[in-house]
């Protein structure tokens, strides 16, 4: 399949800054690791992305056959995150072990991100419910 | 002594301003991927007739060196090149946006890049609009 045609701006999601840069980067990570279109092709469901101090939001409606960015939260959401710029940035550059794609817990990023979590500084609500959704997604925003 | 924004002389002066900022030195240490294009857009009632270019030849922490050019087609060449209206570059120069949420607010606009190659290199973007808050600057819609 080809993970070009599968990412697309909703109506009004142009004006949004983070919409246009998570679009591009989910677009380019799959040029630049084929192997991320798997990912796009099995990620499902409704994720909301709030970025705090930027006071803007995005939500990724993943159809399996690919993902639209809409502005702002639309619908509920099954996984939301919520976290600073700085931490949303860092989530994209995440370290992940070779062939099974899982955060690679000797990363130093991997190692930052989770102590954000431990001390609230990234929010994810709906990460158990929805873990595979959560790795596929991970995986899709990181550019390693 | 202050520069006017934008100009020929402010952009000689950013590249001062860039070579003095060891955080940058730090941050960029990694970078090759070719000069970075901040672009000013044309804004008449602030006397910007035609869009506004500095492109920064900047490698490995440094920067080699600036070119002022006038109209999009002069930036062209730039493998990044980002582009904002005056009052929002006036923003990031004051210190008032910070570039990345600035850039998730749509204030500012990659228009041409490899956006994964920008996120590795956030410091650096970052401690780019550092340099440029150290540079004395007269802006061109204030008395």
């Amino acid at each position: 399949m080809s993970g070009l045609r599968s990412v697309e701006l909703a109506p009004g999601a142009d004006q949004n800054g983070f919409a246009v840069m998570i679009s591009e980067l989910v677009k380019q990570n799959v040029i630049d690791h084929p192997e991320k279109a798997r990912d796009l092709a099995r990620l499902r469901g409704r994720v909301a992305i709030v970025v705090e101090d930027a006071r803007v939001a995005i939500t990724l409606d993943c159809r399996g056959a690919g993902v639209d960015v809409h502005n702002g939260i639309v619908g509920i959401p099954d996984l939301t995150i919520r976290a600073s710029s700085d931490e949303i940035t860092r989530m994209s550059l995440i370290e992940l072990l070779p062939r099974v794609g899982l955060p690679d817990p000797r990363g130093p990023v991997t190692r930052e991100i989770a102590k954000a979590s431990r001390e609230g500084k990234i929010r994810v609500f709906g990460a158990l419910a929805n873990a595979p959704t959560m790795l596929r997604l991970t995986r899709l925003l990181s550019v390693n | 002594m202050t520069f006017p924004f934008p100009s020929e002389e402010w952009t000689h002066a950013y590249k001062d301003a860039v070579n003095a900022n060891e955080r940058y030195r730090v941050a960029g240490k990694e970078w090759t991927f070719g000069p970075v294009a901040f672009v000013v857009s044309k804004d008449p009632s602030k006397g910007l007739e035609d869009d506004a270019g500095m492109i920064l030849d900047v490698e490995g922490g440094q920067c080699r060196g600036t070119t002022f050019v006038h109209g999009l087609a002069a930036v062209e060449s730039a493998p990044f090149i980002i582009v904002a209206p005056y009052e929002r570059w006036k923003e990031v120069i004051n210190g008032s946006v910070d570039p990345i949420q600035g850039m998730m607010q749509g204030k500012l606009k990659l228009t041409k890049g490899h956006l994964p190659t920008m996120l590795r290199f956030v410091e650096s973007s970052r401690q780019l609009v550092v340099s440029a808050s150290k540079v004395p600057t007269k802006f061109v819609d204030e008395a």
